[in-house]
């Protein structure tokens, strides 16, 4: 693409997000969603073979009818307050239409069918893209309904979301799908926080976009996208291999890594809260992402997988730049330490 | 009836939705776009916002529907699909009339239609007030308002047509 329009799309994409993030006007917001939606679908689209432009596709229709929905909640809580700013949404039918206009966007359960195709129909750089920034959007919008969510349907979709998310990941080799399904399962866990404590739902994205960079970016330095391609990566860098491992069962959520904290934080949230039987729900199905990481990490960095002898010798060519590759290794595996400072977040 | 205009504009101005979106062939569906927009017009006029419904008509149908009909004239087939030459669109368009229908009739026959919000049938689309906040229309004032205490939203919008046009150009060039 010609660099003076990636560089004005790119903008856009951010203008967007952040036009969603610091307007008190509900129209702007939905401005702020459009304009994003609009500028992304290039980037989605930069292979130009046809399942780029089925997923690009697929990706416009379902957020184009997630802001559809938005605008009818908006104007039924127009209706109903007479006002257009910001605050919890008082009448209860907007408030629902609104969770689930949401929820379509951040690819909750029962809305999460978009998320595996589309990301796995477009490269590994947008797809980085779609699963970290694009969640910021929404997710700051529930955070700022969230005293007036109803807790019934957010509940059940990040139960929902939890299960189908690893589930759905457990017969995937597609490392697209595989990051797809991790991101289905981690909105469930931020979105089931969201209610009682949404501080913890913002630590959650944090830790969930650090980690999902790394992940990215380590699969882009070995340019593999299955896992087939990422059990020869012993061979081209040993050092990402290890890397890999300790990336995965982060994610997966084993202390002592910072995978651990949110998922530490929120039970305990939600225990506080008198819930017993839902966190414990959750983390046994936390346990179905973990199988999947850890199968990863099998084939990946524990063992040698079977591969043909050429395989084995690999040309050793110029390693790429990744940008920012230490730091973010270091902030999605060591930060569990540093769990008392979740208090700057209020 | 010309209390009940407003509501005979919009049962229109619906119908003509359901028209294209049973996807006939495009340049159908931009004769229907030209239907709708002009009902949508006196929707607009009949709530006293003349300026409104005015640009309705200057730009959306006399700019941005001929360049679409042009368009879509030079890029369409020697037998284009009309709504009664398909079976599936022929359907789908009847389908949406019966529901378009079943409504009206709904809202007719009883006092108070509550399907996603409440609202007392036909008298709630009856015009007694237009909003006026005494000598000035309301209406132009908000444009006013657009181009002086709302500057930010036209630098959004203006930024979103440039980049709309750049998105466009940028996804039809192929490789």
């Amino acid at each position: 693409m010609n660099p003076l329009i990636l560089t004005i799309i790119l903008m856009t994409v951010f203008l967007g997000t952040m036009i969603v993030m610091a307007s008190s006007h509900w129209l702007m917001i939905w401005i702020g969603f459009e304009m994003n939606l609009l500028a992304i679908i290039p980037i989605l689209m930069k292979k130009y073979s046809p399942r780029a432009m089925e997923a690009s596709t697929k990706y416009f229709l379902t957020q184009a009818t997630a802001s559809m929905l938005l605008m009818m909640a908006i104007i039924i809580n127009l209706m109903h307050s007479g006002q257009w700013t910001i605050t919890k949404v008082f009448n209860p039918t907007a408030s629902i239409i609104m969770t689930l206009a949401l929820a379509m966007k951040l690819g909750l359960t029962p809305f999460h069918f978009w998320v595996p195709e589309v990301t796995q129909g477009i490269s590994l750089t947008s797809g980085l893209i779609l699963l970290t920034w694009q969640k910021l959007a929404p997710m700051s919008i529930l955070y700022q309904i969230s005293p007036s969510i109803n807790l019934n349907i957010l509940l059940t979709m990040a139960v929902l979301s939890i299960l189908v998310g690893g589930w759905g990941g457990l017969n995937q080799t597609q490392l697209r799908k595989i990051m797809a399904y991790s991101s289905i399962a981690h909105m469930g866990w931020m979105t089931a926080i969201l209610v009682y404590n949404p501080t913890l739902t913002m630590l959650n994205m944090l830790i969930y976009i650090m980690m999902t960079l790394t992940m990215f970016m380590l699969f882009i330095h070995s340019s593999s996208t299955t896992t087939l391609s990422l059990s020869h990566t012993w061979n081209k860098a040993p050092l990402i291999t290890t890397l890999i491992l300790i990336t995965l069962l982060s994610m997966g959520g084993l202390p002592p890594l910072s995978g651990f904290m949110p998922k530490w934080m929120i039970i305990q949230e939600l225990t506080k809260n008198s819930s017993i039987i839902l966190p414990t729900l959750m983390a046994i199905m936390a346990l179905l992402n973990l199988y999947f990481y850890t199968r990863l990490t099998y084939s990946t960095s524990l063992t040698m997988f079977p591969s043909t002898n050429n395989m084995k010798m690999k040309w050793q060519f110029e390693t790429k730049q990744i940008t920012l590759l230490p730091p973010l290794i270091i902030a999605s595996s060591l930060l569990l330490p540093l769990t008392p400072m979740l208090s700057i977040l209020d | 009836m010309m209390t009940y205009i407003v509501f005979i504009l919009s049962v229109i101005f619906v119908i003509g939705f359901v028209g294209f979106s049973s996807k006939p062939s495009p340049i159908y569906g931009g004769l229907v776009l030209i239907v709708s927009g002009g009902v949508g017009c006196g929707i607009i006029m009949n709530f006293g916002g003349s300026f409104l419904g005015l640009m309705v008509f200057l730009i959306y149908l006399g700019g941005m529907l001929v360049v679409f009909g042009y368009t879509t004239a030079m890029a369409t087939e020697q037998y284009p699909e009309v709504w009664v030459s398909n079976a599936t669109v022929m359907g789908v368009f009847l389908l949406g009339l019966l529901m378009e229908v079943m409504l009206v009739l709904y809202v007719l026959k009883s006092e108070e239609v509550g399907v996603v919000f409440k609202f007392s049938s036909v008298g709630h689309w009856a015009i007694y007030d237009i909003g006026n906040s005494g000598v000035f229309s309301e209406e132009i004032m908000g444009v006013a308002a657009l181009y002086s205490y709302g500057a930010w939203v036209v630098v959004v919008t203006g930024w979103s047509l440039l980049v709309g046009v750049l998105v466009i150009l940028e996804v039809t060039r192929g490789d």
